[in-house]
């Protein structure tokens, strides 16, 4: 019999070149020798994701193979699948998770356990010899027990193994059925698959399933997806300039509150969801950054990206979508706790993997629009997964919405722009097909101001100043109004300013209203002012305050006069009177009241005392404690004596611990699981110790060898790293 | 990419670019399932809603129909989440159907029992259900007819309403075509509302919507009941029908305050139907007085609470609600849809007005000063008395009165909010005012003065915002309003738009404070008209006192 790494000695450098390229973590880092490659190969996490990568048919053809008896041939495979077996066997082969021995097929060692100990959901091979035949003539209560037994779970629980009723009592007396402990039965293999008519699945998923869908016109997709790329750059330009003016905070724990997101999804006039995803592609695509005090704003790079051409932009943004781990749709859904967009728990380990799927499943069908359904049937021939499925579902059809978003479908199917994007060609394409800017806006007398398509980008800032977005899309419609011509006026445009733009802008007269809202909002702006200042004298007699401004021992104070009787100065209040007193004034306080501030200052703290603690003393524990405490050490202290007393025999007559390298280590104890044989190890403990143990190896597990210790006769873990040295009694 | 007059935005909004030379031809395309939302010079807006999408699938229309309107007529792409939503809108109607069952009454049908156990189960449809009969049917309480459409209205499943009408006590009406013929648009809206079953038309002020009643009527030839905002409007109706329609004196009654005449063609006033006797409508059997074929709601926009609820039980018998603007500052524009049905016509003002069916006019917005003093004491004044201080200011009574003097020899009309205003006005000008007080008789005669000639001009309170039919007055002078009430803008302009003899452009005039709430309000009275197109001018009172205009 030749091992896994017997195997790949004799393997040439193409079926290496196959592997590795199936497999990549087998060769990152590269492994020193063909003995820790093909531990590695065999090793749980490794399996678990080649197995991954597998489609339902191959996934099938491998369970198949693992209810065999090793070593099995490709015939048996065939008899109990398909004719069509022997290609996904071969691929299984290529990627080394069946390998062809000496005396046939063979499984890594660890295979099994990663699949699971009851593939397809059939039970372990019967030991004693089933006469198969007999099964015809079961009593009908029987053959009611093995209906619900057949296609798995394989085990049944009776009320009491002695008393069953007639049907199981009769399968136990011809051994169709295994009784496993004192409540359970158990179906063996071979007579789970005699009832299942000789083959292990129920259907067997040859050929993946035909997607459903609809058929569009090649023209309107790429109308459509050149229109989505327009909104797209549009939508992250927007939110951008919107941050640049009113930075959102990020929550302590990182990412965008739930009140922000929606005052963002307002502005942008879109769903919530889809706000999440314009501030990720924002993120990845470093055009935001989070500064120390937590607000998040544009980055150096937005004023790059800005200047880029259209086709450049998009690729940014489409490039790091692509290949993110970041999943937006987990923003804000109803059924799950919140997760804040651009916060740390958005990455998911297959979104990538599920999304490069997605595409090319649209790359494979194109002009078709899936149908959601047939889709997830696609997606999850192609990669079925066995555990948390629904996510995968998910995130397949977060990937197809984000797409149509980004541009790479047009209504929902991958438009030309998408694939020559996904196979890294050139997109300036997208430059030519994009609506052509228009440089104009008709203002209209109901104060809205209309531009008839995508306006250029000099044009838009200055007008997203001084006018509301009222609707969005192909057009923009913006509406004046009070609020908005402040907004302007506040950004330091003067109304002469405003108008002059819009006289320029506009393609149609300027309607008189509005000129004469700009001019009485300008009129009106800034008549009031407000200003920060830390102190404030005033006095009545107009002659003292000119003579205060005039001192040049004040000059210290560097004080403005504000009104005839105000004068404000940036220092804070005690020091004003302090410096006055000093230059003979005679200054007096005042609260914010308007209330004079005089008499005996005796201050108070404004904090909660903390008295020190008292450090030092321990509490007497009480008598309970004690002898509880007691009683365990007394009960340690005994199992510890008798297990050194059992260890002390051991190494006595055995004599010098074994030594064998890491590598050594997991290819014999792989070795003798299958032989079942006991092992002298040994094993360091967590002081560094090493003693000597006599095991029964059963499995793997998790960077640990499960076995049964001869000294304890429990059932323990042993860590691979502290494992010594292995050698055969 | 084709260069179409029509944008369609992701809000759901259509833009139609109106200086287009297609633009004519799109607008008739989009009009059965976009409702018209704005019109002003350039770019009309309309909007895709689920009842505009419902009301075209119901008038015949597909989703199919749609998508390729807009795809055909738009210049950019069409987003895909539109194309899908109109689809799907589309696709709710008619999964439920009310239908008259011989056995059962009024039953509501289904074609897909996963809607109907949806809609059974919500809260509010319960109470107005029967007996289940099968899986795919239930009873329903036939008084609760109105009342479970607008429910499943609001699930967003809406019920095609196949239980029809009944056709009310028959009696012969006709259109009286003699001399004067029935407009192109009158005709299509009566059409249409006659076709839709039930719903509202919706004509700018003095475009003739008392014919589009008589058409209906004439469609219908059934007796009749309509209901109309006062007496005076009610005594119009009567005039009108009877010049238009073969109607003679006998067959039409009016029930007011002042007569309770019940004839097969009946006209009552809201106020006496919504008048209480010991806390109970003493009037609300008028409703069954009569097998009326047809109900019609003038001015429907201000039909009253107490009507409203009436209206739901009587959703066998169609409705014809009238108005030209469908806002209310309440917000009820929904609940007429509803109970009244939809919209069922509607065309902008601009394009009458370009066919010659009204009077072109001109807005001209007036600025006064406050002089300091009354800008100190409206600074001062209560927030609740700001509005009623700086809307009846003593300069506005200079401007009205050089107003006034500059259109000597035109017919006039003075409208205001505030009586002390509206008294000081009549003195100062030496003209008489109408009021809520003035009795109906003298209202009558004093329109009468004014329809011939005899007086030029008039000042009126808010009673003559409606329904009142002055022809010949050209000018129209506001000083005050119900704060920014936009409907009531356009109904004052309203009274200014009947067709001049002589082809004359009317003109209003809006006085207004300068700086203060009246600005304000000002601004959002006048927004109905502007998304209509009319663009205020706005000048100085100087200009008008030194003759510059």
């Amino acid at each position: 019999m030749q091992s896994f790494s017997d195997y790949l000695r004799s393997v040439d450098d193409d079926a290496f070149l196959k592997l590795f390229s199936a497999r990549p973590d087998l060769v990152t880092p590269v492994p020193p020798d063909i003995a820790s490659l093909a531990v590695r190969a065999c090793s749980s996490p490794s399996l678990a994701r080649a197995i991954d990568s597998l489609n339902q048919w191959q996934f099938q053809v491998l369970e198949a193979a693992a209810a065999l008896n090793e070593p099995f041939s490709l015939k048996s495979i065939v008899a109990i699948t398909d004719k069509a077996a022997a290609q996904a066997l071969d691929h299984l082969i290529s990627i080394g998770l069946v390998y062809p021995s000496d005396d046939g097929m063979r499984l890594p060692s660890q295979l099994r356990d990663v699949i699971g100990n009851e593939p397809a959901g059939l039970g372990p091979a019967s030991i004693a010899k089933v006469k198969l035949t007999e099964i015809e003539s079961a009593p009908a209560e029987a053959k009611k027990v093995l209906e619900r037994l057949i296609w798995g779970p394989p085990r049944g629980s009776v009320g009491d193994i002695k008393n069953p009723g007639p049907g199981v009592s009769w399968l136990l007396e011809n051994k169709f059925l295994v009784p496993l402990d004192q409540r359970t039965v158990i179906l063996p293999r071979e007579v789970a698959i005699h009832l299942r008519g000789g083959k292990v699945h129920k259907e067997r998923f040859i050929v993946q399933p035909k997607l459903n869908g609809t058929k569009r016109d090649e023209r309107q997709i790429d109308l459509a997806a050149i229109a989505n790329i327009s909104t797209v750059l549009r939508w992250v330009e927007e939110l951008l300039n919107f941050w640049a003016d009113e930075p959102s905070d990020a929550l302590r724990a990182g990412g965008i509150g739930v009140r922000d997101l929606k005052i963002l999804s307002t502005r942008l006039g879109v769903d919530e969801s889809c706000t999440a995803f314009i501030t990720e592609l924002a993120f990845l695509s470093s055009l935001i950054s989070i500064d120390a005090e937590d607000r998040i704003m544009p980055s150096n790079k937005f004023d790059i990206w800005l200047m880029q051409t259209p086709s450049d932009r998009w690729q940014v943004l489409a490039s790091q979508w692509l290949i993110t781990s970041r999943v937006s749709g987990l923003v804000g859904r109803a059924d799950t706790k919140n997760v804040a967009a651009l916060g740390p728990e958005l990455d998911r380990v297959n979104a990538a993997k599920v999304r490069a799927l997605t595409l090319s499943i649209l790359q494979e069908n194109p002009a078709i629009a899936p149908e959601i359904n047939s889709f997830n049937e696609v997606v999850a021939w192609r990669a079925p997964v066995r555990r948390n499925s629904s996510l995968q579902e998910e995130l397949a059809s977060w990937t197809l919405r984000e797409a149509e978003w980004l541009g790479i479908t047009g209504q929902g199917a991958i438009s030309k722009y998408g694939v020559e994007f996904l196979k890294g060609e050139d997109l300036t394409v997208i430059n030519q097909d994009l609506p052509k800017t228009v440089d104009h806006i008709l203002i209209q007398s109901d104060n809205t101001a209309i531009a008839p398509g995508p306006l250029e980008h000099e044009i838009s800032q200055q007008l997203a100043m001084m006018a509301e977005i009222e609707s969005r899309g192909g057009a923009t419609v913006y509406r004046f109004s009070e609020a908005t011509i402040r907004r302007a006026l506040d950004h330091g445009k003067t109304g002469d300013e405003i108008k002059a733009f819009l006289t320029k802008t506009s393609k149609t007269p300027m309607p008189q209203p509005l000129e004469y809202l700009i001019a009485d909002v300008s009129k009106k702006h800034g008549k009031l002012r407000v200003g920060n200042t830390t102190s404030f004298i005033r006095c009545e007699d107009t002659t003292l305050i000119s003579q205060i401004m005039n001192d040049k021992r004040l000059e210290i104070l560097a004080l403005r006069r504000i009104a005839p009787e105000v004068v404000i100065c940036d220092h804070d209040a005690t020091d004003t009177m302090r410096i006055l007193r000093e230059a003979g004034y005679l200054p007096a306080g005042e609260s914010t009241a308007g209330i004079m501030l005089t008499g005996p200052r005796s201050n108070r703290a404004l904090t909660k005392p903390r008295p020190p603690r008292v450090i030092g003393e321990i509490e007497i524990p009480t008598a309970e404690n004690l002898s509880a405490a007691i009683r365990a050490i007394r009960t340690g202290e005994k199992s510890t004596h008798k297990q050194t007393h059992l260890r002390q025999i051991a190494n006595e007559a055995l004599g010098a611990l074994p030594r064998t390298t890491a590598n050594e280590t997991m290819d014999l104890v792989n070795r003798y699981i299958s032989e079942e044989k006991s092992l002298s190890i040994g094993y360091a403990d967590n002081n560094g110790a090493v003693t000597h143990r006599i095991i029964d190896p059963i499995r793997v597990s998790a960077g640990a060898l499960i076995a049964r210790d001869h000294a304890t006769g429990e059932v323990q873990s042993f860590r691979i790293p502290r494992i010594t040295g292995v050698a055969p009694l | 990419m084709t260069d179409g007059p029509l944008i369609v935005q992701s809000d759901k909004t259509l833009l139609l670019d109106i200086d287009h030379p297609l633009s004519t031809e799109c607008r008739r395309a989009i009009a059965p399932f976009a409702e018209l939302e704005r019109s002003p010079e350039h770019i009309h807006t309309y909007r895709l809603t689920p009842l505009g999408l419902w009301n075209a699938r119901a008038a015949g229309h597909d989703a199919e129909q749609v998508i390729d309107t807009l795809i055909k007529y738009s210049r950019y792409a069409v987003p895909h989440s539109i194309l899908i939503d109109v689809a799907e809108t589309m696709s709710r109607y008619g999964r439920l159907r009310l239908e008259a069952d011989p056995v059962h009454g009024l039953i509501l049908v289904t074609t897909d029992s996963a809607v109907l156990e949806e809609v059974i189960r919500a809260k509010k449809i319960q109470p107005l259900l029967g007996a289940r009969i099968d899986k795919e049917t239930i009873a329903v309480l036939p008084s609760q007819r109105g009342q479970i459409k607008q429910s499943l209205l609001r699930l967003g499943w809406p019920a095609e309403d196949f239980a029809g009408y009944v056709d009310g006590q028959a009696h012969d009406i006709a259109l009286k075509e003699d001399g004067w013929k029935i407009r192109p648009y009158q005709e299509l809206a009566a059409e249409g509302f006659w076709h839709g079953g039930s719903g509202v038309v919706v004509l700018p002020c003095g475009a003739g919507k008392t014919i589009v009643g008589a058409a209906a009527m004439a469609h219908a030839k059934a007796t009749t009941l309509i209901l109309v905002t006062n007496t005076v409007a009610a005594r119009q109706w009567r005039e009108e029908l009877l010049k238009r329609t073969s109607l003679n004196e006998d067959e039409i009654g009016e029930y007011s305050g002042a007569k309770k005449e019940i004839r097969p063609v009946t006209i009552a006033t809201y106020q006496v139907m919504t008048k209480k006797k010991n806390g109970v409508y003493a009037h609300l059997d008028l409703f069954d007085s009569y097998d009326w074929g047809l109900i019609i709601y003038d001015e429907v926009h201000l039909l009253p609470a107490p009507i409203f609820r009436f209206t739901a039980d009587i959703q066998s018998r169609r409705r014809l609600g009238l108005t030209a603007t469908l806002v209310r500052e309440d917000g009820m524009e929904g609940e007429v849809f509803s109970l009244i049905g939809p919209k069922r016509f509607d065309v902008p003002w601009k394009e009458i007005e370009s066919q010659g069916y009204i009077a072109p006019a001109e807005c001209i917005e007036v600025r006064v000063n406050l002089t300091e003093t009354e800008r100190l004491s409206y600074a001062t004044a209560e927030v609740e008395n700001r509005y009623r201080f700086c809307a009846t200011t003593r300069t506005k009574r200079d401007v009205v009165e050089a107003l006034v003097k500059k259109h000597q020899g035109e017919q006039i009309l003075v409208i205001g909010q505030y009586i002390d205003q509206l008294d000081e006005l009549s003195e100062v000008l030496g003209v008489p005012v109408i009021k809520g007080e003035t009795p109906v008789k003298e209202r009558e005669i004093l329109f009468n003065k004014f329809r011939s000639g005899e007086l030029t001009t008039l000042v009126v309170s808010k009673v003559a915002n409606f329904s009142i039919d002055l022809p010949d007055a050209t000018i129209a002078i506001q000083v005050s309003g119900a704060f920014g009430s936009r409907q009531e803008e356009a109904q004052r302009l309203g009274r200014i738009l009947r067709p001049k003899s002589d082809g004359r452009t009317a003109t209003f005039y809006s006085v207004v404070s300068r700086d203060t709430i009246d600005q304000d309000f000002a601004q959002n009275r006048q927004r109905f008209l502007a998304e209509q197109g009319y663009s205020y001018k706005i000048i100085d009172a100087d200009d008008v006192f030194q003759g510059k205009i």
